[in-house]
């Protein structure tokens, strides 16, 4: 009965889309071949979709980064894009964007776009996407009404007006993947809609969908489609198990993979090693966090000594094989945010293992060594108990190693691995002793810092929080925070954020430890062009936004 | 006529609490279903804020209501044959995830039994008929040797050596990656090579219990005195092993078919998930791992109404075949 | 009387026990019976092999801290290294000995295989005996909450269970997989009780007058005593299975060692891919012999209760 109902509904959409769905495809057979004669070529992309060992079709472009096919960053544009390594931008809708005020930010809408559907893309589609996130909260999955008071189009304005200043959120702004309005206005509930005949402004339209795998053909009325070299796109669905994945990644089938091999010189380079290539950035910060609202970690000595009794280089060595190193304690990731630390920081705000200076600090905290065992006033050994989900193979090794670490500093550390809904739960609601977690990777200070130490998602224990979880409060960082939020010019933000570095660097709220990687795996076979050390335009993640900065970039063998 | 009376209302009784139990046991499980879903966003290390766990609860419309409401809904719409929406795949009907994923498991895990009792049936007539040789033994030691490899052990190393050192067959999935299922003869021939290696570790996994059975029903049968009365006659021994001790030692192992068929449904969790094979054992997996209530509980509901009848069938055809237990 | 009458055919060694035994009321003393039971054990072949694989690995359990070269737990190595003579098996992912792991997971592995089994058999013997003894209402419901937990999808139900108790340890991994093996020995024991019942030497000592607890455990439970083992040794082997099954998905006690968590790790580490494969092999082919042992024992337990299956 209900698929009865379903499959009448596909039908009506697609006889509703028939006519333009084939003009579409008349252009493409025309405008394929000729200009630049570098193009062509098929690209497989493995994207980490969910729903495995099938895929379930759904190319709404709301739900893309969340339940929905990761692909459709393919098939949609965004304002702009701005990079998660540094946080510079790259037009796409819109040519570019301007506060007029620490309130108002104003996006010029890119003229001449055209909708795979041939009909014009205006500042009008951008005023319907932003209010359908409003009229729909289950869409707005980056939160902007929660920060936004309104939006308007003029010409080829379109303005947006914050509740409060908050300069470094133009960049979640700038993400929103824009839709048509005359494709989209007349759907019911866009929230339960899997948009199976999806019109888009994006490099790339939908060819063929199988439950193992969908097809993107080029869009030949791109406006930007000289840049774009693929002529087609496969997105295989992936295995249940990682392993599987892993032997598929190695099997040679994709230009680009997304996933961590250990060993990668010999599990991927040396199968082809002509054309195989790997770059592993650092996409964030692997933390410890500490739960503030327990003794001993609300003393913020405690915790100094955790961070000198660690030594961060091994952990890392274990944990992601050496791949990345040591993380500042600053917050900052380096090198992709070089410019924003504070030079007075010493070592670059990378804290060396110094179990003397550990031990000093432990004392302070009221915690001697007797023994062996860190022993408290009260005559108890410290305990912790480290939390992470059980398949972030990562994770669990570098906790294995912190925990051989702590151990011979004195405290009784022990591992608590259940699957990831239940380490949620558990962070989330501030029950935990230590849980390992991630930091950072927005590429701005302001947003990393803000999810982490902003004392506004500080709940109360047992109540949940999706950041913060540690619950650090500090007036400080508030006050730093508000400021950076309303910074436009850069001495100031670099200012306030030297100050949030000096705090996360002294008062250590959370336990950075090395840097997480990015595990982006090339094959220069079919095309070069990927990103790399040397042309760092944004990070090799398979299953976001990065996915249509990589293409744009691509140039054919 | 009142053993049967008696038997369906016993199995009424026994269908209600297990579709109770599958209401309650999902959700014993600390963590929510909306953690569950952010947990894939987060394992590739994106920090989850508060707006995508606000649309994600939204999009899935987790309940916040009461259990009692929510087990009274429950048992409203599975009269109804209602199952709702499932968590893990928010665009699509439990319904239809389950009715994609069962025919994958009825063939594969349902050719595999019945394969695995044939040979292992045969195997064990075998046995016993020739026991104490060095048949026999090679025969009992080599089953016991294969029924104590945990299957998702026996199908990793299958998967290394067979799919990826020496690629004789395809890594992952049910069917090539770009088709979609239908009834064609070379989708059908992708589909069984697909289907050759998770078969083999179920059948070589599988097989053993049967061939225990039957070499020792054979053994005690062809020690009854109809059997020895048969041998004293004249008859060819072959004759009397096939003809008398194999037919009467059948029976209790086909009623242990009859329970495994049941079984059969519910699939194998472990060894479809090794393959990520497209049938309801890794559908169950995922439901678990993703705190889906609704696919949870119409799976549950599926493989236990479907022991459930298997064994009531056993049951009746048990009193027809062997009028001895009536009385019992 | 029950849901399910038929008696569950013998499926496995061990079922085999419950073929009725032209049993007697001797009851010899517990040593000699103890001893005789062993010489019958080992007079059969593939229980002196099971025997032998066993006692292997109680002594490697036992002996661990003196044959592991190094600790189990220990990070000190590289990692990934390949099989040498330092590290017999290589090193996993985190630098650890991987040969020590294996000699060390003994313990854990035949401490909740053994334990598990133990408790199962407990509670089989418990509900069968009571529900094959007093037919009627208890019987009823006992059997019932057995064909509940048998109806129940193992793994699913393992997963959920380990997910409820929140503190893992291995008794953690001791109760679930007990409590998701027990029911096919119930079902067997309460078959063979309910024979024994209608003898007449239990009807003797109903009639002259001893309790409930006296009959069932003086009268009918000495005459089930093979029947019993061979729930114990196929409770064992199944709790083993499940135990792997259970820490293969990570869902076993992070702070020790056992051959199921080294084979999780092998998979998390990927031991496969880069070409470790013995790390792989070696804890699944000791799970598969600890299995084998319990399973070829039995053999001698289905001899000892039933004549006919003697070796000749």
């Amino acid at each position: 009965m209900t698929r009865r109902t379903r499959s009448a509904l596909v039908c009506a959409a697609i006889a509703a889309l028939a006519v333009t769905a084939v003009a579409a495809c008349g252009s493409s057979s025309k405008g394929g071949g000729g200009d630049t004669p570098k193009t062509g070529g098929t690209l497989t992309i493995q994207a980490g979709d969910s729903g495995n060992p099938t895929l379930v079709e759904d190319f709404n472009p709301f739900q893309a980064s969340t339940t929905g096919l990761h692909g459709t960053f393919l098939l949609y544009e965004p304002l702009e894009f701005r990079s998660p390594i540094d946080g510079s931008f790259t037009p796409f809708v819109a040519t570019g964007h301007k506060f007029t005020d620490p309130k108002t930010l104003v996006f010029t809408i890119r003229q001449g776009v055209k909708w795979s559907d041939g009909k014009d893309l205006t500042s009008a589609d951008v005023l319907f996407t932003f209010n359908l996130l409003k009229k729909f909260p289950a869409l707005d999955t980056n939160g902007i009404w929660a920060q936004v008071a309104s939006v308007a189009a003029s010409g080829n304005d379109f303005t947006v007006t914050f509740k409060a200043p908050n300069v470094p959120f133009a960049g979640v702004v700038a993400k929103t993947l824009i839709v048509p309005e005359h494709a989209w206005s007349s759907i019911p509930d866009p929230t339960k809609f899997t948009n199976n005949t999806p019109v888009g402004s994006g490099p790339f339209t939908l060819d063929k969908f199988a439950p193992t795998q969908y097809s993107m053909k080029k869009n030949p009325s791109y406006w930007q489609a000289a840049k774009i070299a693929p002529s087609e796109v496969l997105f295989p669905a992936p295995a249940t198990n990682q392993n599987t994945n892993q032997l598929d990644v190695t099997s040679g089938k994709f230009d680009w993979s997304y996933t961590f091999l250990p060993n990668v010189q010999k599990t991927y380079v040396s199968r082809d090693p002509k054309h195989n290539v790997y770059w592993f950035p650092p996409g964030g910060v692997i933390t410890l966090y500490l739960n503030l609202t327990k003794a001993p970690y609300s003393d913020a000595n405690f915790r100094k000594g955790v961070s000198l009794a660690l030594d961060r280089t091994t952990i890392a060595a274990k944990a992601v094989n050496g791949y990345l190193d040591a993380g500042s304690q600053s917050g900052m990731i380096l090198p992709n945010l070089k410019k924003w630390l504070d030079p007075s920081l010493p070592d670059q705000g990378i804290v060396k293992q110094d179990p003397t200076a550990a031990q000093a600090a432990f004392a302070q905290a009221g915690y001697t060594s007797q023994g062996g065992k860190l022993v408290g006033k009260n005559g108890k050994q410290a305990t912790m108990s480290i939390v992470m989900p059980n398949n972030f193979s990562d994770w669990v090794a570098a906790a294995k190693e912190v925990a051989n670490q702590l151990g011979k500093v004195g405290i009784k550390v022990s591992l608590d691995l259940p699957q990831y809904a239940q380490y949620s739960s558990s962070t989330q609601a501030g029950t935990f002793d230590a849980a390992m977690g991630g930091f950072g990777g927005t590429g701005d200070p302001y947003t990393d810092f803000n999810n982490a130490l902003n004392s506004s998602f500080a709940a109360p224990v047992n109540k949940p929080t999706a950041n913060n979880f540690e619950r650090f409060k500090d007036p400080t960082v508030d006050q730093a925070l508000a400021t950076l939020a309303a910074a436009t010019d850069p001495g100031a933000q670099s200012q306030a954020t030297y100050t949030l570095e000096h705090v996360m660097y002294d008062k250590v709220p959370v336990v950075l430890m090395y840097y997480g990687g990015s595990w982006g795996l090339f094959s220069t076979k079919n095309f070069t062009g990927w990103p790399s050390a040397d042309n760092p335009y944004t990070l090799p993640t398979s299953y976001d936004n990065s996915l249509l900065l990589v293409v744009t970039h691509l140039i054919k063998s | 006529m009142r053993y049967l009376v008696r038997k369906t209302g016993v199995f009424a009784v026994t269908l209600w609490a297990a579709i109770t139990l599958n209401f309650v046991l999902p959700r014993l499980m600390p963590g929510s279903p909306v953690d569950a879903a952010l947990g894939k966003l987060a394992s590739s290390g994106v920090p989850i804020t508060n707006a995508q766990r606000r649309a994600v609860e939204i999009e899935l419309g987790v309940p916040h209501t009461s259990w009692f409401t929510q087990y009274w809904d429950y048992l409203k719409n599975l009269v109804q044959f209602k199952f709702g929406k499932s968590y893990s795949f928010p665009t699509e009907t439990v319904a239809h995830s389950i009715s994609n994923a069962l025919p994958w498991t009825l063939v594969l895990v349902g050719a595999t039994t019945i394969f695995a009792f044939v040979v292992g049936t045969l195997l064990g007539v075998f046995a016993g008929w020739r026991r104490g040789t060095v048949a026999d033994s090679s025969v009992t030691l080599g089953a016991t040797f294969f029924a104590a490899f945990p299957p998702f052990w026996l199908g990793l190393l299958l998967l290394y050596f067979l799919a990826f050192k020496y690629g004789w067959f395809p890594i992952k999935g049910g069917y090539a990656e770009g088709t979609s299922p239908n009834l064609s003869a070379s989708f059908l021939g992708d589909a069984f090579k697909h289907s050759v290696l998770p078969a083999l570790t179920l059948a070589i996994t599988t097989l053993s219990g049967w061939v225990f059975g039957m070499r020792n029903n054979m053994i005690n049968t062809l020690g009854e005195d109809y059997v020895t009365f048969a041998e004293a006659n004249g008859l060819r021994t072959r004759t009397v092993a096939l003809l008398y001790a194999a037919r009467n030692a059948l029976l209790p192992n086909v009623t242990a078919f009859g329970l495994s068929l049941g079984a059969v449904v519910g699939g194998s969790v472990l060894v479809e998930g090794v393959f990520s094979y497209p049938g309801l054992g890794n559908l169950l997996y995922i439901a678990v791992a993703n705190h889906d209530f609704p696919l949870m509980q119409a799976l549950f509901l599926v493989i236990t109404v479907s022991m459930l009848v298997a064994i009531f069938i056993v049951d009746l055809l048990y009193v027809r075949l062997d009028p001895r237990v009536r009385r019992a | 009387m029950t849901i399910i009458t038929a008696v569950p055919p013998p499926q496995a060694p061990g079922d085999a026990a419950l073929i009725p035994l032209g049993s007697s009321r001797f009851v010899p003393g517990p040593l000699r019976f103890l001893g005789r039971a062993l010489r019958t054990l080992w007079s059969n072949g593939k229980a002196r092999i099971g025997l032998v694989v066993l006692s292997l690995i109680i002594l490697v359990a036992i002996f661990a801290p003196l044959i592991a070269p190094h600790s189990p737990t220990a990070t000190s190595f590289t990692p990934y290294l390949d099989p040498s003579g330092d590290n017999w098996f290589g090193t996993t992912g985190n630098g650890q000995d991987v040969f020590s792991q294996m000699v060390y997971g003994s313990r854990v592995s035949l401490l909740v295989g053994l334990s598990a089994g133990v408790i199962a058999t407990l509670v089989a013997m418990t509900l069968g005996l009571i529900a094959g003894y007093r037919p009627g209402v208890i019987d009823e419901v006992l059997s019932f909450v057995t064909n509940l937990t048998l109806v129940i999808p193992g793994i699913p139900l393992m997963i959920i269970l380990a997910a409820y108790i929140q503190s893992r340890s291995v008794w953690t991994i001791i109760f679930v997989v007990a409590f998701t093996s027990w029911a096919t020995g119930a079902r067997v024991i309460r078959s063979q009780a309910s024979t024994l019942r209608a003898r007449e030497f239990v009807t003797s000592a109903v009639f002259s007058g001893e309790r409930l607890f006296r009959v069932v455990f003086r009268e009918i439970l000495p005459n089930m005593t093979s029947l019993v083992a061979a729930s114990f040794f196929s409770a064992a082997t199944a709790a083993v299975m499940a135990q792997a099954s259970l820490e293969f998905l990570g869902l076993g006690d992070p702070n020790t060692v056992s051959w199921g968590t080294i084979l999780h790790d092998a998979e998390q580490q990927s031991a496969l891919l880069t070409g470790q494969w013995v790390i792989a092999f070696a804890p699944g082919l000791a799970i598969a012999l600890l299995a084998m042992s319990f399973t070829l024992i039995n053999f001698g337990v289905d001899a000892l209760s039933n004549p006919r299956l003697r070796e000749k």
